[in-house]
């Protein structure tokens, strides 16, 4: 190939040193954990059919059996219920602590100790606050299960929330205060509107997966389908574990489902500045809090 | 000044209100209502819990005072807990991978293999990690194995989902540009879309670990190890300040991770 | 050389965004092709590599049917065929070398390709594109750093790290300036006389056509309604093409006498 023009130098490839020490550390680490565990090789070898005979048993050999249909609509009804409560719980308090916790609306020092605590509050799993919180105050059942979700809600939510607010354009805040309005208008007005459908699809996502941690808090007896589930599968009566486990699956499919097509209505329909991607990806703004 | 005369147009009618909103806060009500109730629901008697919150406050005293002499005998078991979501984690985002590019109609070869994959992902989606501990544990045995097993279940369901909708969302350009010049389909995903969800993978991978520990504390109870046992252990002899000490070792191991991973974050993007 | 018999692309709706076209384009010319939008340009430039199926007709290059191929054999096609691209579809997350190299893909094994671990001739295959458009000292930088025409440069050496016969050109210049047009048309101008590859060019500027097109089409609703050399196209050809009068948005209006080399 001839060249018209004189060449230009060619540059040197980059140092890559950094990066290759850093994956070799985390392989290192992670072939550490692997291998220091307390495993025994024979037993993986076993799992697929460990497995297998487990399904076997739970939906082809005498399951599911429906004459537990019952108790375990029972159950999952009120893990509903809990996961409900508690995320209508979480919603209320976080929308003020949002608003508590928005930098550009309140405060810095209060901004600032309202997200710590939120912060706090996010770390513990609801189950760890059902059973060092909530159980020992209001005793075993559905009442602590859904105090501890909504807990728990509020931290991940508030957090959520304030980032929302923390995002909105300061156009019709500027325009409310330019009318006159006083403080609490200009939230109501000039905030609120901007933020609600993003926060509403949060608290709609934050529904999904709050039915999946209500449903473990059965097994410390803070209510729902997690003690059937338990108990069947402990005393292996898996033709019963079965249907449980079809009527949480089913269960949890259709409220994503429907949640899911709520939190992609709203959105779109009012025509928020809301990318596509906060709905379909409320972890992600949770993953971005972080 | 006086404004011009007004020019005869017709106003236009006010739209009717869309029945949405009304019906959705009846529904919302009627739903709050009746699980908050005593016959269908889970029974809230705000009176009642005013008088727990009393009762149970000689139990926060305790739990607010860690005992710290039993931090030794946690060690092991958190540590089998940082053991256990690693290996999970590192498991479980690999296989997530190929998953995820199958349930994208961007980079899945043919609409069967893409709607397989997609329902195969909301079934593993809905089954709570919990479940899937009590499961392999069941069909194999208790231990950090089934332990692990559960979490690559639980975090493929969570990554794939992700993954599957950041690529659903990618830059179709440099895609065309790929098969314009022959590459051929795992080519094209590998040079054209993986480096455009490389930070969000990244970033999905480390909240999974996250997510990992946390829901140690949950497969530990019904015995797929880590320290959920022996959490749950401590609480049920009601020994509040040794609850207290694992509960704020998770604490500081979340808190730790989320640093690390904002700072890795930093540095990819 | 690329032969369009009787060729014709119907989408679902109706549309006919090819209409029964007929032509053949010789080895190593440079053509260009106006029209409107939605005259057909995109979709005779995609059909030619096939990421447009024809409805009907055919397209043959150099015999080999481009409709009839299988999915290898269409890959094999491509491989000889480079395309560049308005939006200049480079992977902006990673380096410009990397970029070049997706032309290289075509003869690396996947397993190959998967890792990252190109043979050292196909590397230099890369650089010396890069050469050729004047950018290699810019091999390591990320794509998003560069400004547009140093983008489309890039997506030019992408294309020439295949070795193709063909080059296609989807409206290369629609999102550049008027200098960085006229260096990016020069270029393509430059490979098409002295490598002798064979040059479709989608243009929107009817000026820039007359400047560097050897042979201009008209594309009109689908249909083929000019074919002839750049001296023979004026005012009156071009109004027959476009169906009415010429208007300032037509001409990128900027000659490449002022522009500096």
């Amino acid at each position: 190939m001839t060249d018209a023009r004189p060449a230009g130098v060619r540059p040197q490839p980059p140092s890559r040193a950094p990066r290759n020490v850093g994956l070799v550390a985390a392989s290192l680490l992670v072939l550490w954990a692997a291998l220091t565990l307390d495993i025994d090789p024979a037993e993986i070898l076993e799992l697929p059919g460990g497995v297998s005979r487990l399904f076997y048993e739970m939906f082809l050999e005498r399951g599911p059996d429906w004459t537990y249909l019952d108790d375990a609509l029972e159950g999952m009804l009120e893990s509903l219920q809990i996961a409900w409560v508690g995320t209508v719980i979480g919603a209320a308090l976080s929308l003020p602590l949002g608003f508590f916790g928005a930098k550009n609306v309140s405060s810095g020092l209060v901004s600032t100790v309202v997200r710590q605590l939120l912060n706090a509050i996010r770390a513990f799993p609801e189950i760890v606050l059902a059973i060092a919180i909530f159980i020992p105050i209001a005793g075993l059942g559905p009442v602590a299960g859904a105090l501890a979700v909504g807990l728990h809600s509020v931290g991940t939510l508030g957090k959520l929330s304030a980032e929302v607010i923390e995002g909105i354009d300061p156009g019709p805040v500027e325009a409310a205060r330019a009318a006159g309005g006083r403080t609490l208008q200009i939230q109501r007005w000039g905030v609120l509107p901007q933020v609600l459908p993003e926060i509403i699809a949060f608290w709609l996502y934050r529904f999904e997966i709050n039915i999946r941690a209500a449903a473990v808090l059965g097994v410390v007896g803070a209510g729902g389908i997690g003690f059937q589930l338990q108990q069947t599968i402990a005393f292996q009566r898996y033709a019963l574990a079965g249907t449980a486990i079809l009527v949480v699956v089913g269960a949890t499919i259709a409220v994503d489902t429907v949640s899911g097509w709520l939190r992609r209505r709203i959105i779109e329909g009012t025509g928020a500045r809301v990318t596509g991607e906060v709905v379909e990806q409320p972890e992600l703004a949770e993953v971005r809090a972080a | 000044m006086s404004l011009p005369a007004a020019t005869r147009s017709v106003r236009p009618a006010k739209p009717r209100p869309s029945l949405a909103v009304p019906i959705g806060l009846v529904l919302f009500v009627a739903i709050s209502w009746a699980s908050l109730s005593e016959e269908f629901g889970i029974g809230l008697d705000i009176g009642a819990l005013i008088e727990d919150f009393t009762r149970g406050a000689g139990i926060l005293g305790e739990l607010l005072t860690p005992n710290w002499n039993f931090l030794p005998r946690t060690v092991e078991p958190m540590l089998e807990t940082f053991q256990i979501a690693v290996v999970a984690a590192v498991i479980g985002c690999a296989v997530a991978l190929p998953v995820a590019f199958l349930a994208s109609r961007v980079t899945s070869p043919n609409l069967a293999t893409f709607l397989v994959d997609r329902s195969l992902l909301s079934v593993v989606r809905a089954m709570p990690d919990f479940l899937y501990a009590l499961v392999f544990v069941a069909a194999v045995s208790i231990g950090p194995l089934a332990g692990v097993a559960a979490l690559v279940m639980f975090n493929v369901g969570v990554v794939a989902k992700l993954l599957s909708e950041t690529v659903d969302g990618v830059d179709t350009g440099p895609i065309e540009a790929a098969r314009a010049g022959g590459a051929n389909r795992s080519q094209t995903v590998r040079w054209a879309v993986l480096p455009q969800v490389l930070p969000n993978y990244v970033a999905y991978s480390l909240y999974t670990f996250e997510l990992n520990i946390r829901a140690s504390a949950v497969i530990g109870i019904v015995g797929a190890g880590g320290i959920g046992n022996q959490l749950f252990t401590q609480y049920r002899f009601f020994n509040w300040s040794n609850v207290s000490v694992i509960v704020v070792e998770l604490f500081l191991f979340v808190f730790a991770i989320e640093l690390l991973s904002i700072w890795l974050r930093r540095r990819l993007v | 050389m690329i032969r369009f018999e009787n060729a014709s692309v119907t989408y679902p709706g109706g549309v006919r965004a090819l209409h029964d076209l007929t032509l053949e384009i010789p080895d190593g010319q440079m053509m260009v092709v106006v029209g409107l939008s939605g005259a057909g340009k995109s979709t005779l430039i995609r059909a030619i590599n096939g990421l447009v199926p024809l409805t009907g007709g055919d397209v043959t290059i150099d015999g080999v049917s481009v409709r009839r191929a299988s999915p290898r054999q269409l890959r094999q096609l491509r491989s000889r065929i480079g395309m560049i691209f308005q939006t200049f579809n480079l992977v902006k997350r990673t380096t410009v070398l990397n970029n070049v190299l997706m032309g290289r893909l075509h003869s690396t094994g996947t397993l190959r390709s998967l890792v990252g671990w190109y043979r050292p001739a196909d590397v230099e295959i890369a650089m010396r594109a890069l050469e050729r458009v004047n950018i290699v000292e810019k091999a390591y930088v990320r794509a998003s750093n560069l400004s547009g025409g140093q983008q489309q440069r890039v997506g030019i050496a992408r294309a020439l790290a295949q070795q193709p016969k063909i080059l296609l050109a989807d409206e290369p210049v629609a999102s550049l300036d008027p200098p960085t047009s006229h260096v990016v048309m020069r270029d393509l101008q430059r490979i098409n006389r002295e490598l002798g590859i064979t040059t479709v060019v989608n243009l929107h500027f009817l000026d820039l056509a007359k400047v560097y097109g050897e042979r201009i089409i008209g594309l009109r609703a689908g249909e083929l309604v000019y074919d002839g050399t750049a001296a023979q196209a004026d005012e009156n050809v071009f109004r027959d093409i476009y169906g009415r009068s010429l208007t300032a948005d037509d001409v990128m209006g900027q000659a490449a006498a002022t522009v500096a080399i």
